[in-house]
Order: structure tokens, then C-alpha cells, then sequence
């Protein structure tokens, strides 16, 4: 079965072990040379890509960077990926690493060039939001880990154990990171408020 | 104005509510189909690169090379104990020339003549010179 007539088909009404069968066999189709098979699943999975990355970037255009990095790692290394194994993981944690590389290069630079400001989580034109800009000035002070796992749990989604296995942490440790992410949110968000 | 209820129940629903607008993805098919087509686009320049065509290349010619290597390290061990058999073979062997024809000639007649002389030969006949008498 080809990749196109995979795709054909899917259009019914898949169900998750069709569509698990699709993604297998678009993973087989692209591991045999099929832009289209890769493309597709480009096209399925850059959405969680990018939420992935922009939980561990500080920036919308880090993430972008890191998604296109994180595709091409995982084509790269598309002949080594099994089949059988869930490619959403996969995927995700090659994301997750991408980020993490281009977090630890941003931060060689930044130590090089002493910037005067911390950069802003977000950059968007309804900023003017007190809810958003609050939050902004509180995700600033957690640890870069706290942040990535307080976001890709409570907003991606992911559980512990995914989160875990993308950033390379035991699933206790973000568990516990989750809790002191949002106990310094509500600290951080507690003591903003005590100053108005 | 959005307020944060911190002391309220739901501070950790207000945070999430928060979080979700802050780090929400960019909506819009076009957006992703741009990225889409950026991917694939530097997917493309891997795909065309030397190097691809390289690295379809390095395993048969890296496993040539070994094969070619590993057949001139078996020539060069095979003639080595060939000149090896050879050498040890001339030394044990008899040697070639005969021991007689080592032997001069011209000693050969000398060892004649002193015979002759020895054994009743007439002094008066030419032939019968004494042997230092030829030289």
C-alpha cells in the first residue's frame, strides 16, 4: 500500500488504531525515500512540534527555529526510527532536544553579549492584557525547566512521563518541578498583586 | 480588566486560562502551511546535497577498500613465505654442480702424468715427462 492510497483512505472516519496503522505506514513510506509521506507527516504533527518547542524557548521565533531544526534532525534520522514504536514520541523528544540545544546556544551568546533586559516569554500585540503581562514578569523568574514543564503539562497537555522522557528527567523530577512551578507562579502572581 | 484571583480556588485555572493565551500557537492554515513549506524546503536541500550522494557511497566503497586491503595483506603474507620456502629449500638442498667438473682440467692432466710417472713410465718418451716438467 503506498502512502498516497494510506492517506486516501484515512479521509473516512479513522479511528485511533487507523490512524496508528496511517502514521506507520507513512513512517514506512517516508523511511523508503517519499517526500510526500514526510510531508504529511509534517503537516500532522507541527502544531504539537511547536508547542513542544515553545514550551522550552524563550521566543515564537525560537520555536520556530527549532521546529525546522527538529524536522530535519528527525528525517535525518528517520532510517533508525522502528516502525512499530509511536512516532509522536519520537518526534517529540527530538523537538524537545533541538529546543533545549538552541536554549543552551542563546544562552552562550547572551553571557557573551551581556544583554541589559531578560526577554519576554511572548511577544504579541494583545500584550496590553494585565493577565498576560503579570504572568509574563512571573514565568521570568522560574528555572527554565520549571517553566517548559509547567507549560507542556498544564497547557500541552503531556503527562509526567512524557514530559520526563522529552527533556531527559526522571518522571519524579517533573512531577516535582510542576509542583514548585506552580507554587511560585501563585507566590510570584500573589506578591505583583500586593504591590498594586 | 483581567484580574488574578490568587486567594480564590481557582488561581491555578486563572494561571492555566493565562498560560494557554500566552503560549498559544498561531492560528491560521496559512501560517502553517508556510512553516510547512519552509520545512520541506530545507528537507529538499539535504535531500540534494553531495553529501547524500556521498553517504550512499561510503558503505560500498568503505567495504572495497577493506576487501582490497585485506587481499593485498594475503598476496604480501604468501609471497613472503614463498621467498621464505625458497631460501630454506636452497640451503638444505645438495648443490647444484657436479663435484668432478670442479675439478680443473688442467689438474686432471697433471694428476695423469704424475700416474704415469709413478708407474714405470720410459723417461725417454716425450709423454713421460715429469709433471712440474710441463709448466
Amino acid at each position: 500500500m503506498t502512502a498516497a492510497s494510506t492517506i486516501e483512505l484515512s479521509y473516512g472516519m479513522p479511528s485511533v488504531s487507523d490512524a496508528k496503522l496511517d502514521e506507520r505506514s507513512l513512517v514506512i513510506a517516508a523511511q523508503r525515500g517519499s517526500s510526500e509521506a514526510f510531508a504529511t507527516l509534517v503537516r500532522n504533527h507541527q502544531r504539537r512540534a511547536y508547542a513542544v518547542c515553545r514550551a522550552i524557548v524563550l521566543t515564537h521565533e525560537d520555536a520556530e527555529d527549532a521546529v525546522q531544526e527538529g524536522f530535519l534532525h528527525a528525517f535525518k534520522a528517520l532510517d533508525r526510527f522502528l516502525p512499530d514504536q509511536p512516532f509522536g514520541a519520537w518526534l517529540f523528544r527530538i523537538m524537545a532536544n533541538a529546543s533545549l540545544d538552541l536554549v543552551r546556544r542563546r544562552k552562550v551568546r547572551d553571557a557573551d553579549e551581556l544583554p541589559e533586559t531578560v526577554p519576554m516569554p511572548f511577544r504579541d500585540p494583545g500584550e496590553s492584557d494585565e493577565l498576560r503581562r503579570r504572568l509574563n514578569q512571573a514565568l521570568t523568574k522560574l528555572t527554565d525547566r520549571q517553566r517548559s514543564v509547567i507549560v507542556l503539562h498544564d497547557v500541552e497537555g503531556f503527562t509526567h512521563g512524557e514530559i520526563g522522557a522529552m527533556l531527559g528527567i526522571p518522571e519524579g523530577t517533573a512531577r516535582s518541578d510542576l509542583h514548585h512551578a506552580r507554587a511560585a507562579l501563585r507566590r510570584i502572581l500573589k506578591d505583583v498583586r500586593s504591590d498594586l | 480588566m483581567t484580574d488574578i484571583r490568587l486567594h480564590s480556588n481557582n488561581d491555578d485555572d486563572e494561571v492555566v486560562r493565562g498560560l494557554r493565551s500566552l503560549y498559544a500557537a498561531p492560528s491560521g492554515d496559512a501560517y502553517w502551511n508556510e512553516l510547512e513549506a519552509r520545512i520541506m524546503a530545507r528537507v529538499a536541500d539535504v535531500e540534494l546535497g553531495w553529501w547524500t550522494e556521498l553517504d550512499r557511497w561510503v558503505r560500498p566503497a568503505l567495504t572495497a577498500a577493506a576487501v582490497l586491503l585485506l587481499a593485498a595483506g594475503v598476496a604480501m603474507f604468501r609471497a613472503r613465505q614463498a621467498e621464505t620456502a625458497i631460501a630454506i629449500d636452497s640451503m638444505l638442498s645438495s648443490p647444484a654442480v657436479p663435484v668432478s667438473t670442479a675439478i680443473r682440467p688442467a689438474l686432471q692432466d697433471d694428476h695423469e702424468a704424475r700416474l704415469r710417472y709413478l708407474f714405470g713410465c720410459n723417461n725417454q718418451e716425450p709423454s713421460c715427462s715429469a709433471p712440474n716438467n710441463k709448466r
